[in-house]
């Protein structure tokens, strides 16, 4: 068993001016991962530890913590690759509610808004077929679990909230790719907003900090270019 | 839902895009011969000499060196106001509108210019 420090952002907005860091010494070995130590730590030195969990398996994407500054799942990161004091703090570019668990109800909105399902005007009973290869084409931008991690490291989305953002982005190109769906139009026009794709600078952050390596930055670039078909496409409607 | 405005920029992109292939393909040799070995005597290709490279400028009515300057010189200029651009956003300086029109309006005009003095050759 090693001990391990762990400096923790507590903020109760209820009864704190500002956020402030706690320390804490946690013993764990070359298996414990930072959720297990937050739970430890909630269960045997301070109850009043807030923190969001659920799955401890990398599927769930509630536990995003930015750990040492890097967003980070709680349960995917290990004690073991961190030396010194360790820094814990909620996802940056969110509000906090309390301690570790942001206010994720931004991130949902732009989830929603470019209509994260298929849309199919065809009205047959029929089962829409798919080629290996047609699946192949929007497969990688599928696997995203709503962690919000590229948010928190997105500097964009930091400067503008309204900015759609990574995992939007990412969604929207997984459904416009998908050969059983015809709701591209609809979804475009989010996309070809100032806040839509053209709200990124490629700095490329998204892609590092992806737990299920997705690269939404690599989404977002092929967004702009269908934006930039579009309108040009524009231009000769009349 | 709300429709968002459509956003003017895949066209300061497409410009941006261009110019940075520009400016990876062309200007790293160009740099390095009239840059680098041509002051330094390395090599003395007889085109560049007055007479020599004024002959290239009038080719084909001019058409070939028109199509050089934009490529060696405007688009990269497009490219790199681009960039500026948007640095001034992630600085948090400037306000959108007005380093937009300061950056590409400076590209704009010396695009032209550069264009301007090609033809007055
Ligand atoms: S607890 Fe579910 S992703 Fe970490």
């Amino acid at each position: 068993m090693t001990e391990y420090q762990l400096r923790i952002q507590r903020y109760d907005p209820e009864q704190d001016d500002t956020p402030r860091l706690q320390r804490y010494t946690v013993s764990g070995d070359h298996t414990t991962s930072v959720l297990d130590a937050l739970l430890s730590l909630q269960q045997q030195q301070d109850p009043t530890l807030a923190l969001r969990w659920s799955c401890r398996m990398a599927i769930c994407g509630s536990c995003g913590v930015m750990v040492n500054g890097i967003p980070k799942l709680g349960c995917k990161t290990f004690l073991r690759d961190y030396n010194g004091v360790i820094d814990i703090a909620p996802l940056a570019h969110f509000a906090v509610e309390k301690d570790l668990i942001v206010d994720m109800t931004p991130f949902l909105a732009h989830l929603s808004a470019i209509q994260p399902y298929l849309i199919n005007d065809k009205d047959d009973k029929a089962p829409h077929k798919q080629t290996p290869a047609q699946l192949a084409k929007y497969q990688q931008f599928s696997n995203c679990i709503n962690c919000g991690l590229c948010y928190a490291a997105c500097p964009q989305f930091g400067l503008n909230p309204e900015f759609l953002g990574p995992a939007a982005i990412t969604l929207a190109q997984r459904y416009n790719l998908d050969s059983r769906d015809n709701g591209k139009a609809s979804r475009m026009s989010q996309l070809n907003g100032n806040n839509g794709a053209w709200g990124c600078t490629f700095v490329g952050s998204c892609s590092e900090v992806c737990p299920k390596q997705l690269d939404p930055a690599a989404a977002v670039n092929q967004a702009k270019v269908e934006s930039a078909k579009d309108f040009i496409i524009n231009l000769f409607k009349i | 839902m709300k429709t968002p405005k459509r956003s003017d920029e895949p066209i300061w992109w497409a410009l941006f895009s261009a110019g940075g292939v520009c400016f990876a393909v062309l200007l790293p040799a160009l740099m390095l011969v009239l840059g680098i070995l041509w002051p330094l005597g390395l090599v003395s290709p007889p085109w560049l000499s007055y007479a020599g490279v004024s002959a290239l400028l009038h080719t084909a009515y001019g058409v070939p060196a028109l199509l050089v300057t934009a490529a060696v010189i405007c688009l990269p200029l497009f490219h790199a106001a681009h960039r500026i651009h948007h640095g001034l956003h992630d600085l948090q300086c400037g306000y959108r509108q007005a380093s937009k029109l300061l950056c590409y309006g400076l590209a704009l005009l010396l695009s032209l210019l550069a264009l301007a003095l090609v033809l007055a050759i």
